[in-house]
């Protein structure tokens, strides 16, 4: 299987980790929308992501689970392989936000923001492409960083360090899985959802004058490309594809 | 933990803005802006606290970006103190 020169398929099971809110249920709207299946988690389901469930029996596997208890992560994809059948994808959407100055943010917090965006999206990575590899199958993986990964932004210093080590990550992937996965990087730049619900209408304000396109992004702007590295015969490999209207630029 | 009171924090605060050439206000509804008193230096003054008290004070950047006036920074590293 790793010899051939074909394209690597379209997604056909996806895990999304957080998948109950924010641009996490958006990818996970998508991707159904697309008619595969998806295997979504986060810590507290939501009405939105249960209703996605209900309606998509077939199709559509959820469940509470901390991406940092790696037995439940385990025990969450035996069971969404189990239903949905073998999985061939994963966004690694979950993760904690910050707004501390690096100096007045506790060991605890750093260790914390380190261990939910940096350490569980490996595991979580590791444990999918092992399934993908042992079953003689090929398949894609977005890691979802942010724009703080090549900029600086004052309040961010542990979480800019969790996305730049994940598009790292994501480079020394797509050339270890040579042939056999496709691993890339979406950045978005800030955008409305619990998670930037710290900023203050100053800052955002300050944020949308300081982007070239004249508007903050939105997760309508983010789902395309993600559906893209899901489903779409582009070669993408590697990569870090940064959606910010232009702001890092 | 032993905390420190509003006056040994203003205290601290005067010494801060000298060792920069600035004044301490005697009016505690002074602007922080307007006095010079930027939030470096109140991490730099809650950092002098905890070193006094021995105990680390962590807070969020919202909780300090409400910051207004010397008033302000007292209450915060009170409060701060008292958490
Ligand atoms: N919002 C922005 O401005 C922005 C900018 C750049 C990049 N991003 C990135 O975009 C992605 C999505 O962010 P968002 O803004 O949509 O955030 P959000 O609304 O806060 O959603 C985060 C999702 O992750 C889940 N999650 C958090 N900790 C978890 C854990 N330990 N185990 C399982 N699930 C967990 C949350 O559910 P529970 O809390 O219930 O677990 C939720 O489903 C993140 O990777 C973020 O870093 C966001």
């Amino acid at each position: 299987m790793s010899d051939t020169n074909e394209p690597i398929g379209a997604a056909t099971v996806v895990v999304v980790s957080g998948g109950s809110r924010g641009l996490g249920l958006a990818i996970v709207s998508d991707i159904l929308a697309s008619g595969a299946s998806v295997a979504a988690f986060a810590r507290t389901l939501t009405p939105e992501l249960t209703a996605l469930a209900s309606a998509h029996p077939d199709r559509v596997h959820v469940a509470s689970v901390d991406a940092t208890d790696r037995h439940a992560v385990a025990a969450f994809l035996k069971a969404a392989e189990a239903r949905l059948g073998p999985i061939d994808a994963l966004v690694n959407n979950a993760a904690v936000g910050q707004d501390s100055l690096h100096v007045h943010t506790s060991p605890d917090d750093i260790a914390r923001i380190i261990e939910t965006n940096l350490t569980a999206p490996l595991l979580l990575a590791r444990a999918v492409l092992r399934r993908i590899l042992a079953k003689g199958n090929r398949g894609r993986i977005v890691m979802v960083t942010s724009v703080c990964a090549q900029r600086g932004y004052s309040g961010l210093v542990a979480y800019s360090a969790t996305k730049g080590g994940l598009d790292s990550a994501m480079r020394t992937l797509a050339r270890e899985m040579h042939g056999r996965a496709l691993v890339n990087s979406v950045a978005p730049g800030f955008f409305a959802s619990e998670m930037s619900s710290v900023l203050g209408q100053t800052q955002l304000d300050t944020i949308t004058r300081r982007t070239p396109s004249g508007r903050l992004v939105e997760p309508e702007n983010i789902v395309p490309i993600v559906h893209t590295l899901l489903f779409d015969d582009t070669n993408l490999n590697g990569q870090v594809i940064t959606v910010d209207g232009g702001a890092s630029i | 933990m032993s905390t420190l009171s509003r006056d040994q924090i203003r205290a601290m605060m005067a010494e801060v803005l000298v060792a920069q050439g600035k004044q301490m206000p005697g009016d505690d509804q002074a602007n922080l802006e307007e006095i010079g008193f930027r939030s470096l230096d109140f991490s730099e003054l809650a950092l002098r606290v905890e070193d006094e008290i021995d105990e680390e004070l962590n807070f969020d950047a919202p909780q300090l970006r409400q910051i207004a006036t010397v008033s302000d920074v007292l209450d915060f590293l009170e409060q701060l103190q008292a958490a």
